[in-house]
């Protein structure tokens, strides 16, 4: 008590209290202590000195009545003492003080004189806070500076505890560090946790300061608020002495929170500098880098050039037509109509003489015309006039021939087979001959087929077309084996195309009385008529019976009946055809005996017929070659290209197999271009047969329906798979990335420029021929 | 256009494109984007016949014309999947795919292909809610006890990784009144690790760049942010560059039925700088039990086909590693000499699916004398994976909480807990929320939890499981996560990849602490199952934990 006498005495004639809280070994409760406290301020007493004994909340949330401070000097106090205390309110305390001391202090200054416990100037808003010693954990946390109030102070002298300033908002706190030049942290732990305001000074080491706060050196207001600040401070609390010690402010650190931009940037390294600088660093690139190429770069959904994921491509006549795809000779009947569309008439009726010598014959006349059955147009309304435009090209000429090779080529028999192949062979220049047992060019074109199916003006027209190349043709000349060792030696190469004129007839009972098909028919083209009376069974269903049945009717029968073991293998026309007639076609009839009376069937059945008919095929007549040619079932052996056991020599057409008029057209064809290359000794190579283009890629929605009216036909062809030059995904292209290109040559083409084309496929999917192809890019 | 009654048509397909050709300006963004070949451009035809009777007569006018029109591919193969790139790059809104609610297709496309109907994902038929969603963290600090700053103060959130001994076994002794470390007296290897582990998925079924994506997250947050988390590589092959590099150590290495990729890794032995955070042996996962692993041959590109040793076919690894016939065959064979290659420096666990088995073989481990089991791994059915038959995806498995509880408590019985450290998997953090999912499963528990589709979630896979996309198996993965198609990988930005993976875990580390710290733990609560309460009586019986209401 006599250390504040003096104090006591500078404040002259107030009015001061003693109270002593223990009386008879009685203590006096905070609540009574209060109480006393309160009185006497009333009676305008400004002065107390309290002998306490661990009562709380001393000095604090006190106003004295008169304008004067109220000064309070405590021994031996309990927690918070001061806490809430106001401005005019001095504390001064007599040794340490327990926890909780200047809690929410809120003006009072407060004097400690030795340390002070945890939380000490806990949320102190103002006043100052001096302590003498240590203060324990979370002192000055969450302190905050209102602007209308000057900020809080709490000074201490020696250290903190651990997670001192936590939550700190504002106010000044001051950590001398004196006599702690040995501690690890003069903040203790963690300290600054959540610090949002405010100033620390601190003098000595600080360690595990949390990331809210930046340590700064001081600045010259920082020295000079401390210089004038510690004098009051040390002054207070009696320890002069320590001025000078804390004078040399290069051991002062200033600790401040970050502002709340600082605590918004990011100050770690980017993911992107991390992969770069550290990850590819360490490892040497990817860590894929020695397995696959990839530079990191991200692209958007919608990409052009290699970023696509796919590509389209024009791909014009990649594809058959179907007219072309099922022809056996693969005539580009789109390619006649795109010309034909293109105004250029001549060149469209020329273009199928390029593959056949019998457009108006054949395809005009005989063909089953698969190009027609099978026509994209024909799934819509009806197919394309294809017929009647092969017999438009009956009348164009060829230019004559010229030879330019010195190469000779010997035909045997002048079927379409052979023509076909002398056809081919002339236009390229090489001189042919042709043997031919009957007197008159044209096989069974022209010694079977009725003439209801081949009108003779037609066939002629074309057979002299063909004899106007300039061809030497031998015909009544049978060809002998003496002769054919000849046309081996003498010629470069050979050709059989001697067809199938030996009918085949099955050894059942009563086959003596069969009639063969193949004599019927020539026989009728020769005008011999058959007694054949009024019923007529025709053994075999295929495309010649058909023919047998209708020339049986012309000869005068009224009841005609074909059978066969299996489904009729002719086309559905000419069932038809036959059916139209009155004929009855039955399947599957087994044969087991003929007689005068007609044909009895294995199952029973019994067939009356005057007549009978057989037509089920007919074979080549080999007897003029060497055993070496022919097979164990005196077939004569080929290999893919045609070509016999003697490289030179080629069978082509019936002789080989058993087909259309168009498969022994196809043959010629084919088996020129084999003899060509053997002549040029070049490599003979298969024929490369385009995909027919599938169906769904022809659109049938850009068309109307309607029927054929013959003159416009090249509007109704869909041009599958052929550009028709129609522009539409020029102007369909959201990229604006197709082009048309001229070319020298008249020919043109479309291109997607891939820096602009993003892949949709609008160009594939809209146009009508199914030209442009999308792809996966690689 | 003919229709046959007996083929696929739009509406047996599971996504259905709504197409609004008024809005549509064919600018190709849809099918230009659309991986899965799912939509084309074509014509459509409109035709209209218009009859009107007048003074001119009865008039007929007919209009057609032929509108370009996107239109969904009908086919049992290329079909929409519903990922919705279509509509994401759609700049007039003029397309979106609707789930087709009549779920036929699977039937169509059994009875089309005879084949099973195979896919990527997890379970589609979670019918009943989730367990871990009936389960509240419920014991909080109320003037009982401090709670902690979820956001202020530290928190240690590391767990163990490796064989735990038992106190009376820790091989100290006093020598001279000082303690000492016995002599010759090997404690078995355990490293302190995150208690989020990213699970095994491998190079093969997810694109190099996501592989090395997750791989640079994990780096990034053990490097930069102080998460000292694991990434478990599955087993596809690990390119060289990486097991020769220093970022080995975050890496725990698979093995699995096929032993893909082993060669390299044993080759690159000599010139590791670092050993490997763990070793997995594999024995089964959750999404398909009793299945190995499935590589699609489209996925099975030059790269997979090198690292892994291997020809282009689809890859089916065995069900089963096919030396093992026991328990006890298993630990001589795998652990011994997995923790032999690395000179028992390295924890070597194992995952399992989870399954009615799984109590006795975790006993089984624990009885292990050698301490050689580092750890045991539980995968519950509602994991994911790459490639699986439907069949194992829906209708095969196990859920993985109270098999995780079972086989914590089968521990606490022995006194045990701990000392092989259970990591539980299979749907953590399919809500979206792992810290929730993790923190219930450490209380319950586990040492920590594995993550795998949640990752592909973050990188930003589109597919849900309610049937979208799921198509990781096909290869054609929109978004270049589960693809080998170098086009649509490229889709992928690795870094920002690599950066979500790093926010969201750093993200779930705050979440963590926001449980701990008002349950007022400051180190993880593995088994604290009384911070638990249940709303289902039934779950809150079978679990042991306080049933509320």
């Amino acid at each position: 008590m006599v250390n504040y006498a003096t104090q006591t005495a500078r404040k002259g004639n107030m009015k001061k209290k003693i109270i002593h809280t223990v009386e008879n070994n009685e203590r006096e409760s905070t609540q009574l202590l209060m109480q006393e406290i309160w009185e006497a301020i009333d009676e305008g007493c400004n002065d107390f000195e309290i002998d306490a004994c661990g009562q709380h909340n001393i000095g604090g949330s006190v106003w004295s009545k008169n304008g004067e401070d109220l000064n309070f000097y405590i021994k031996n106090p309990g927690q918070r003492t001061g806490s809430m205390g106001a401005k005019g309110t001095n504390i001064y305390i007599e040794g340490s003080a327990p926890a909780d001391t200047g809690w929410l202090n809120s003006g009072a200054k407060i004097v400690v004189n030795g340390d002070s416990g945890d939380t000490t100037g806990h949320c102190a808003a103002a006043g100052k806070i001096y302590i003498a010693g240590h203060v324990g954990t979370r002192s000055g946390a969450l302190m905050k500076k209102d602007p209308k109030f000057e900020a809080p102070e709490l000074w201490v002298l020696k250290s903190t505890g651990s997670f001192s300033f936590e939550f700190m908002g504002g106010g000044i706190a001051v950590i001398c560090g004196i006599d702690c030049e040995d501690m690890p942290s003069v903040l203790g732990d963690r300290a600054c946790v959540g610090m949002v305001g405010g100033v620390v000074y601190v003098r000595g080491s600080v360690k595990n300061l949390s990331d809210d706060v930046f340590i700064l050196d001081l600045d010259e207001n920082d020295i000079e608020f401390l210089k004038d600040g510690l004098k009051t401070y040390l002054s207070e609390i009696k320890r002069e002495d320590c001025y000078e010690r804390l004078c040399d402010f290069s051991q002062w650190h200033k600790i401040v929170a970050k502002t709340y931009e600082e605590r918004q940037k990011q100050h770690n390294i980017s993911l992107k500098s991390f992969r770069i600088n550290k990850w590819m660093k360490e490892i040497g690139g990817s860590i894929f880098s020695d397995l696959i190429q990839d530079d990191f770069k991200s692209y958007d959904l919608v990409q052009t050039g290699d970023s696509r994921l796919r590509k389209p491509n024009w791909k014009n006549y990649a594809y058959s037509a179907p007219c072309e795809y099922n022809c056996p000779i693969k005539i580009p009947t789109q390619k006649r109509f795109s010309l034909l569309r293109a105004g250029k008439i001549k060149e469209a009726l020329q273009l199928v003489l390029e593959y056949s010598p019998f457009p108006a014959s054949v395809c005009g006349q005989v063909c089953p015309n698969l190009c027609l059955v099978n026509c994209t147009r024909g799934n819509f309304d009806e197919p394309l006039d294809i017929k009647t435009l092969g017999t438009l090209s009956k009348d164009i000429k060829v230019p004559p021939v010229k030879i330019t090779k010195d190469k000779k080529i010997a035909i045997i028999g002048t079927g379409v087979a052979g023509i076909s192949a002398a056809w081919q062979l002339l236009k390229n220049g090489y001189e042919v001959e042709m043997f031919e047992q009957d007197n008159k060019i044209g096989g069974k074109l022209s010694q079977v087929i009725p003439e209801e199916r081949l009108s003779k003006e037609i066939l002629n027209t074309e057979l002299e077309r063909f004899k106007n190349t300039g061809v030497e043709i031998h015909t009544s000349t049978k060809v002998t084996s003496e002769l054919f060792k000849k046309i081996e030696k003498d010629f470069d190469a050979v050709i059989i195309a001697i067809g199938g004129h030996n009918p085949v007839v099955l050894p059942f009972e009563g086959y003596e009385r069969l009639i063969k098909g193949l004599n019927f028919l020539k026989d009728a083209k020769n005008g011999k008529k058959y007694d054949l009376g009024e019923k007529v069974v025709v053994i075999g269903a295929g495309n010649a019976a058909m023919d047998v049945i209708t020339e049986v009717y012309k000869q005068g029968a009224k009841e005609v009946t074909a059978i066969d073991i299996k489904e009729p293998s002719a086309f559905d026309n000419e069932i038809k055809a036959a059916e139209k007639l009155g004929a009855k076609i039955l399947w599957p009839c087994f044969t087991q005996k003929i007689t005068d009376k007609g044909v009895y069937l294995k199952d029973g059945r019994f067939l009356e017929a005057d007549s009978v008919i057989i037509s089920i095929g007919d074979r080549p007549i080999f007897d003029f070659l060497n055993k070496k040619y022919l097979d164990e079932n005196s077939k004569i052996k080929i290999n893919e290209f045609m070509q016999t056991e003697n490289e030179k020599v080629f069978a082509i057409g019936d002789a080989i197999h058993a087909g259309l008029f168009t498969n022994a057209i196809a043959d010629g064809r084919h088996c020129a271009k084999n003899i060509i290359q053997l002549l040029n000794n070049e490599p003979l190579t298969p024929i490369k047969e385009k995909d027919v283009i599938p169906s769904k890629r022809i659109k049938s929605e850009y068309y109307e329906c309607y029927n054929s009216t013959c003159d416009n036909e090249q509007n109704r062809c869909m041009s599958c798979g052929y550009c028709r030059d129609c522009g539409l995904c020029m102007q369909s292209c959201p990229q604006n990335a197709i082009s048309r290109i001229e070319k020298p040559d008249g020919k043109f083409e479309y291109v997607s420029d891939p820096d602009k084309c993003i892949g949709c496929g609008v160009c594939a999917g809209l146009c009508p021929c199914g030209i442009w192809e999308i792809e996966w890019c690689k | 256009m003919t229709v046959n009654i007996n083929s696929i048509s739009k509406d047996d397909l599971p996504w259905i494109i709504e197409y609004d050709s008024e809005k549509c300006m064919l600018c190709g963004h849809c099918v230009a984007a659309c991986s899965f070949d799912a939509i084309k451009v074509d014509v459509q035809k409109r035709k209209k016949v218009k009859a009107i009777s007048n003074e001119e007569g009865f008039q007929i006018d007919e209009d057609q014309k032929a509108i370009p029109v996107i239109r969904q591919v009908i086919d049992a193969h290329n079909f929409c999947r519903g990922c919705g790139i279509c509509t994401k790059v759609c700049p007039n809104g003029a397309i979106k795919v609707v789930r087709n609610k009549t779920e036929i297709f699977g039937t169509r496309y059994r009875a089309k292909t005879a084949d099973s109907v195979k896919r990527g994902g997890r379970s589609n038929l979670n019918t009943e809610g989730r367990t871990l969603d009936k389960i509240k963290v419920g014991r909080i600090s109320q003037m009982t006890d401090p709670s902690l700053d979820a956001l202020r103060h530290t928190f240690d959130l590391r767990t163990t990784l490796g064989r735990v001994v038992s106190a009376n076994k820790l091989h100290f002794e006093v020598v001279n009144g000082e303690l000492q470390e016995k002599k010759n007296d090997k404690l078995p290897v355990n490293k302190s690790i995150y208690p989020i582990i990213i699970s095994d998925m491998s190079i093969g079924a997810l694109s190099p760049r996501m592989w090395e994506a997750i791989a640079i997250a994990t780096a990034y947050l053990n490097e930069v942010k102080n998460i000292p988390i694991r990434m478990s590589t599955g087993e596809g092959g690990i390119p060289d560059k990486l097991l020769r590099s220093k970022y080995l150590k975050y890496m725990i290495l698979q093995i699995a039925s096929g032993h893909f990729g082993w060669n390299r890794i044993i080759n690159s032995m000599p010139y590791m700088q670092e050993d490997p955070a763990g070793i997995l042996i594999k024995i089964g996962q959750g999404a398909k039990p009793g299945d190995g692993g499935l590589l699609m041959a489209e996925k099975n590109v030059r790269l997979i086909q090198e690292i892994r040793g291997v020809p282009k076919a689809d890859l089916l690894s065995p069900p089963n590693h096919q030396g093992l016939y026991s328990i006890e065959e298993s630990v001589q064979k795998m652990f011994l000499s997995m923790n032999c290659a690395f000179k028992f420096k390295v924890p070597v666990a194992v995952k399992v699916a989870a399954s009615s088995t799984s109590v006795s073989v975790y006993n089984n481990l624990l009885r292990d004398p050698y301490n050689i089991v580092g750890g045991f791994f539980i995968d519950g059915l509602q994991g994911g994976t790459g490639a699986a038959h439907e069949i194992s995806l829906n209708h095969t498995g196990h859920p993985i909480v109270s098999k995780l509880r079972d086989c914590y408590l089968a521990a606490v019985h022995q006194g045990k807990q701990g000392q092989i450290p259970i990591f539980a998997g299979g749907g953590i953090g399919m809500n979206g929320n792992l810290a929730a999912d993790a923190f219930k499963m450490i209380c319950l528990g586990a040492s920590g939890v594995f993550i795998g589709k949640l990752i592909l979630q973050i990188a930003g896979c589109v597919g849900n499981d309610h049937g979208k996309c799921n198509s990781c198996n096909t290869g054609r993965c929109p978004i270049g996560i589960t693809t080998q198609n170098p086009k649509l990988m490229q889709r992928l930005d690795v870094d920002r990849v690599a950066e979500n993976i790093v926010n969201y875990i750093c993200a779930t580390d705050i979440e963590l602490k926001k449980l701990l710290a008002p349950v007022g733990n400051s180190t993880l609560p593995v088994g604290r199952s009384d911070a638990l309460v249940c709303v289902d009586k039934n779950v809150a019986d079978r679990l042991d934990i306080q049933y509320v209401c």
